[in-house]
């Protein structure tokens, strides 16, 4: 499709951004998205950041890979009168964890669903009442009307909606606006960004998490900081 | 009215009479489907049985008709704070100080009629300078609304006698024997002389006539709107599905608004219940997160409470209930956006979860100081602060499972940070002797993962680092 005269090509880029938008460049929307922290991501985004109003599918084959700390900078903006709802979660969120990752336990809402149906009426009723700054949401199977309908909610209410997924979802298609894959690294997160509004990404963008962890590991087993990895307790005998 | 207190809750009545039994059996009102059929108010219960043999009778309920009236007294309230109830079936409201708040009579009359509707009542309505020459009209000619102009009362002369017969004190002899002299309208009435109609009949007609000319004080007591509020509503036929459920149910929501309306208050909770024949009532407690009288609220409360029951038996009537009203002022939109909005529409969401999932399905988590894992924390009320503050330092992960997992070896997992003894506990009985580790696993997870260190040993996976 480079059969354009250059004079057209010309033309184009002559116009006001936004109102043309060719498949080589990303997306500019009107409004810039919430700032992920993380500016290697930033850059790859359209809008610069999280989309505001949008379903962005996560997918990943197991949880424990850094997609609470991927979350966490946005989650930590929430603001006071609005509710983070997580629907469904795989496992119990360690509040312990989360407070000391400085987010905003109080306004956490967790919700247990009975079933498949229950997730989705939860998510959309969350993404619906304009109350929540973030929903996060668990779903192994979900239909393309389903999604439809949240993407509608949540574009609507202008609340975002991150649904984990598994691999297998990433083949079919989505009326998700972002998807990102992540993949554990050694030194961080891998994200693949499997769709976007703008160019197909060339390579995934390595983000780091749990970075203090990491740091851990070059002397913790063989040092041992006796001031932070004291054994914990109270001790009914010397052992 | 002995009538619409059966039909108000459904939306097609079908064919239904009301019967009463004494003094004889006769047909009271009729539905106009049973109307359409051919039977008539007045007819005896075996003509009616005769004429449409699938008829749906309901005994007449005087007491319901008597609590009826005087739910609809109080939703009247909503429009002036000077109701009385007229009885056996009318109500009197003093509207001349609400005309400009409702843009002037007309408009006043309409909205009324159409707020009546949506009570499920449908309402003969008239005005007039006097309370009684309003009950003849509206008896006689609903619709006519006479303003408080000199000579308003001529259209009175054109009533027919028998609006008479609505006054206790008027006995049915008096009226015949007025019809026996050639009287047929009010008008005739009042050119008979009066003097001499005052000996013949007592004072009774001149009484009447004098009070509907708003010539003699009519004094009429006040309705007060009662400090609970208790609606109960009849169903014709008894249900098993939610739809007539719901639509009977907006009709006692309707009248429970009205009533907080007329009192400037609001309510956090009220209580459906819904009465079967032959076994105890299902009860709904319905809460709301904040004191209200939003009606679409309620409504979409008690939708999602209707939605998850299961009915054991078909329900013949609902009781709305609601006490305790918190006095408040109507609050005005704000132009700028209202800052309470947000923190309403969070507390209206949490409701809704908690309607349809159970109040413990939706919480909110805070640690609690305790080193066992599985003891550090705690649900909580969503929206509650929590006042422990956790320690910071120590790795600890995202994600707990609910039970530690065991692990048959810990080949190929990279142990990154450990150990970090934790022991504790053996005060309640739940003894842990762990040291705990984080460890990167084949594909680059994180993983907390212990070993026990009594017996029977072994490693365990406990969380994961999200």
């Amino acid at each position: 499709m480079s059969a354009l005269p250059a004079a057209s090509v010309a033309t184009l880029t002559s116009l006001p951004p936004g109102l043309v938008w060719t498949a080589g460049r990303l997306a500019r929307p009107t409004r810039k998205g919430w700032t992920t922290g993380f500016p290697a991501l930033d850059a790859a985004l359209p809008g610069d950041g999280w989309p505001r109003g949008a379903i962005i599918e996560l997918i990943s084959a197991h949880p424990g890979i850094g997609e609470i700390h991927l979350l966490l900078p946005l989650l930590r903006r929430a603001p006071a009168d609005k509710w983070i709802a997580w629907v469904a979660p795989p496992c119990l969120p360690y509040a312990p964890a989360l407070a000391s990752l400085d987010m905003p336990l109080s306004q956490l809402l967790l919700i247990d669903v009975p079933d498949h149906a229950g997730t989705i009426w939860a998510t959309r009723q969350a993404l619906a009442s304009g109350a929540c700054h973030a929903v996060l949401a668990w779903n192994r199977h979900v239909d393309a009307a389903a999604l439809r309908r949240l993407q509608l909610a949540a574009e609507e209410s202008d609340t975002p909606l991150f649904l984990f997924r598994p691999p297998a979802a990433a083949r079919q298609p989505s009326p998700a606006t972002l998807r990102l894959q992540l993949v554990a690294a050694h030194d961080g997160l891998d994200i693949v960004i499997l769709k976007r509004r703008g160019p197909a990404a060339a390579h995934p963008i390595r983000i780091s998490v749990n970075r203090r962890l990491n740091d851990l590991s070059s002397h913790a087993l063989d040092s041992p900081d006796p001031a932070r990895l004291a054994p914990a307790g109270i001790h009914t005998q010397c052992g | 009215m002995p009538l619409q207190v059966f039909t108000r809750s459904v939306a097609d009545p079908g064919s239904l009479a009301v019967v009463e039994y004494r003094p004889r059996q006769r047909v009271v009102a009729v539905s106009a489907g049973a109307r359409a059929r051919g039977v008539e108010p007045g007819t005896g219960l075996a003509g009616a049985r005769a004429i449409a043999p699938d008829l749906e009778l309901k005994e007449r309920d005087p007491a319901l008709e008597q609590r009826t009236l005087a739910e609809f007294a109080t939703w009247a309230g909503c429009f002036t704070p000077a109701v009385s109830i007229d009885a056996p079936d009318g109500i009197v409201i003093e509207v001349s100080r609400s005309l400009r708040l409702f843009g002037g009579l007309p408009k006043l009359a309409a909205k009324l009629e159409k707020d009546a509707a949506s009570l499920g009542f449908d309402v003969r309505l008239a005005a007039a300078p006097t309370p009684l020459g309003a009950r003849w009209l509206a008896e006689a000619k609903p619709g006519t609304l006479t303003r408080p102009s000199s000579g308003w009362d001529r259209c009175l002369d054109s009533l027919p006698l028998h609006v008479l017969a609505a006054d206790p004190a008027v006995s049915r002899a008096t009226i015949d024997l007025l019809h026996g002299i050639g009287a047929r309208s009010i008008g005739d009435v009042a050119r008979l002389p009066r003097d001499g109609l005052a000996r013949r009949q007592g004072t009774s007609v001149t009484h009447a006539l004098a009070r509907a000319h708003g010539e003699v004080p009519d004094p009429r007591p006040w309705h007060h709107p009662p400090e609970r509020f208790d609606a109960r509503l009849v169903l014709p036929a008894a249900a098993d599905k939610i739809e007539p459920l719901l639509f009977a149910s907006r009709r006692l929501v309707t009248s429970l608004v009205a009533w907080l309306t007329g009192l400037h208050a609001a309510v956090d909770r009220c209580c459906l219940c819904l009465e079967h024949e032959d076994r105890p009532a299902t009860v709904v407690h319905i809460i709301t997160g904040q004191p209200g009288r939003a009606e679409d609220r309620f409504l979409m409360l008690m939708r999602e409470h209707l939605a998850v029951l299961q009915l054991d038996a078909p329900v013949e009537a609902l009781r709305l209930s609601a006490d305790t009203p918190v006095i408040r002022s109507a609050c005005t939109p704000d132009l700028f956006g209202d800052p309470g909005q947000a923190r309403d529409a969070a507390t209206l969401l949490l409701d809704r979860l908690r309607a349809r999932l159970g109040k413990a399905a939706v919480r909110s988590l805070r640690p609690w100081p305790d080193h066992r894992p599985e003891h550090a924390w705690r649900e909580s009320e969503p929206g509650a602060h929590n006042l422990v503050q956790s320690r910071k330092g120590l790795p600890r992960p995202a994600w707990l499972l609910p039970e530690p997992r065991h692990l048959p070896s810990i080949d190929g997992l990279v142990m990154l940070a450990g150990p970090e003894r934790i022991e504790s506990g053996w005060w309640d009985g739940e003894d842990v002797r762990r040291d705990y580790f984080v460890a990167r696993t084949r594909n680059a997870a994180l993983w907390w993962i212990f070993r026990r260190l009594d017996r029977p040993g072994g490693w365990y996976v406990h969380g994961y680092f999200g």
